[in-house]
C-alpha cells in the first residue's frame, strides 16, 4: 500500500482523470480509501464473478491512502484524480513496452534465425525484458509521486430526489 | 518486413475488429463514455489478446491439432484467455504495484470482451505461423484499441452538444458508430489495390 501527499505539483496546468473513493478507515493522520468503479463497469449482474463489486478481493487490492488535511471520515465519498498525462504515460509504459520488445525482438528472431522456436522464444525473452523495464519505470514514478491518486473535493450527499452528484458536481 | 506492415494494416484498419467484424460491441458502447477509460481498456486489451494469441497458437499446434482434439477448441481457449487475465493481473501485482492499482480494474473485464477470443479463432482460420499469429493479434487489438479511443472521442463531444432529445444517449451513439464504420470501411479500398 502506498502513501501519497495530497495535491499535484503542478494542477494548474494538467488533466485531471477523476473517479470516486469511499473512506475505509481513518489512521491518525491518515485515511484510507478504496476506488469506487462508477463509470465503466460494477453495475452489471456479472460484477460478483468479475471482481468490479464494492469490497471484492480486487478493489481491497487497490485501497491506497491519504493524508487526512480534510478532516475525512469512514463512509464518505471524495473524488479523486490522477494527471491524465500520467495516466496515459501508465498505460503506455505498462502494456506497450512489453508488447513491443516482444515484437521486435520475436520479429527480429524469425527473420534472422528463422523458425517458430527461435521466435516464441526471443519474444517470451522480450517480454520478460519489457515488465523488468517497467518494473524500473513504475518505481520512478510512484517515487515522483505521480502514480498515486490525490484528494480533489468531497462528493456532495445525495440530493432528497435522489440525484447523483459524482464527477461532474 | 513488407509482409509484417502489411498485416499490421490489414488486421488493424481493413478488418477491425470492432467495426468490420462486429466483435466486441459490449465494450465499444459501454466503455467509451471518456477517452481515458476506453484508453486503459484498449491498453490492457491489446496486451491480453497478444499473450492470449500465443497460447492459443502453442495449443492449437501442439494439443488440438495433433490429437484431433479441435472440437475443444473454443473452451481450450477461454480457458487460456481468463489464465492470460490472471497472470497479467499477478505479474502487475507483484511487478508494479502502482500501475496495479491505477490500471487494474480494466483486467477482469477483458474476460468476457468477445473480440479476444474473436481473434484467437480467427488466427486458427488464418492458419498462421507463430510470429504472424502474434503480429495478427497486436495489430487486430491495435484497431480495437484505436477505433476504442476515436469513438470515446466523438462521445465526448456529443455530450456537449445539443442533441434533439429523442436521439439523446444510445440513440445518438449508435449513429455515431454507424457513420464511423462508414468511414472505416474506406479502408477496404486497400485491399482491392
Amino acid at each position: 500500500m502506498t502513501q501519497l501527499g495530497d495535491s499535484f505539483p503542478d494542477a494548474g496546468d494538467r488533466e485531471v482523470t477523476e473517479g470516486i473513493a469511499r473512506v475505509i478507515s481513518v489512521d491518525g493522520t491518515m485515511v484510507w480509501l478504496e476506488p469506487e468503479q462508477t463509470t465503466a463497469c460494477g453495475g452489471c449482474a456479472s460484477s460478483k464473478v468479475c471482481g468490479a463489486e464494492p469490497g471484492s478481493r480486487r478493489l481491497v487490492a487497490r485501497r491506497f491512502s491519504l493524508v487526512n488535511h480534510d478532516d475525512l471520515r469512514v463512509g464518505e465519498h471524495v473524488v479523486v484524480g490522477v494527471s491524465s498525462s500520467t495516466l496515459l504515460r501508465a498505460s503506455m509504459t505498462a502494456y506497450g513496452v512489453p508488447l513491443l520488445l516482444m515484437l521486435v525482438s520475436g520479429v527480429t528472431a524469425q527473420k534472422l534465425i528463422g523458425g517458430d522456436g527461435a521466435a516464441a522464444a526471443a519474444t517470451l525473452a522480450g517480454l520478460v525484458v519489457g515488465l523488468g523495464l517497467v518494473r524500473l519505470w513504475s518505481m520512478r514514478f510512484s517515487a515522483r509521486g505521480e502514480l498515486t491518486p490525490h484528494f480533489i473535493r468531497r462528493v456532495p450527499a445525495p440530493g432528497p430526489d435522489g440525484a447523483c452528484h459524482g464527477l461532474d458536481g | 518486413m513488407k509482409d509484417v506492415i502489411l498485416l499490421i494494416v490489414s488486421a488493424a484498419l481493413v478488418n477491425n475488429v470492432i467495426l468490420a467484424r462486429f466483435l466486441g460491441l459490449c465494450s465499444f458502447m459501454g466503455v467509451t463514455t471518456r477517452v481515458d477509460t476506453a484508453l486503459g481498456m484498449g491498453a490492457a486489451c491489446t496486451f491480453v489478446i497478444t499473450l492470449s494469441a500465443m497460447g492459443d497458437w502453442a495449443v492449437e499446434q501442439y494439443l488440438l491439432v495433433p490429437y484431433g482434439l479441435g472440437y475443444l477448441r473454443t473452451v481450450a481457449f477461454i480457458l487460456i484467455i481468463a489464465s492470460a487475465v490472471q497472470l497479467n493481473e499477478a505479474i502487475f501485482r507483484k511487478f508494479s504495484p502502482h500501475l496495479f492499482k491505477l490500471l487494474g480494474i480494466y483486467l477482469p473485464l477483458i474476460t468476457t470482451n468477445c473480440a479476444v477470443l474473436g481473434v484467437c479463432l480467427l488466427l486458427v482460420e488464418g492458419k498462421y505461423g507463430f510470429m504472424d499469429s502474434t503480429v495478427f493479434a497486436f495489430a487486430s487489438s491495435l484497431g480495437y484499441s484505436l477505433v476504442m479511443v476515436l469513438f470515446a472521442g466523438l462521445r465526448e463531444r456529443v455530450a456537449l452538444a445539443d442533441v434533439p432529445r429523442i436521439f439523446a444517449g444510445p440513440p445518438i451513439g449508435f449513429i455515431t458508430a454507424s457513420l464511423l464504420a462508414l468511414a472505416f470501411m474506406g479502408f477496404s479500398g486497400m485491399s482491392a489495390n
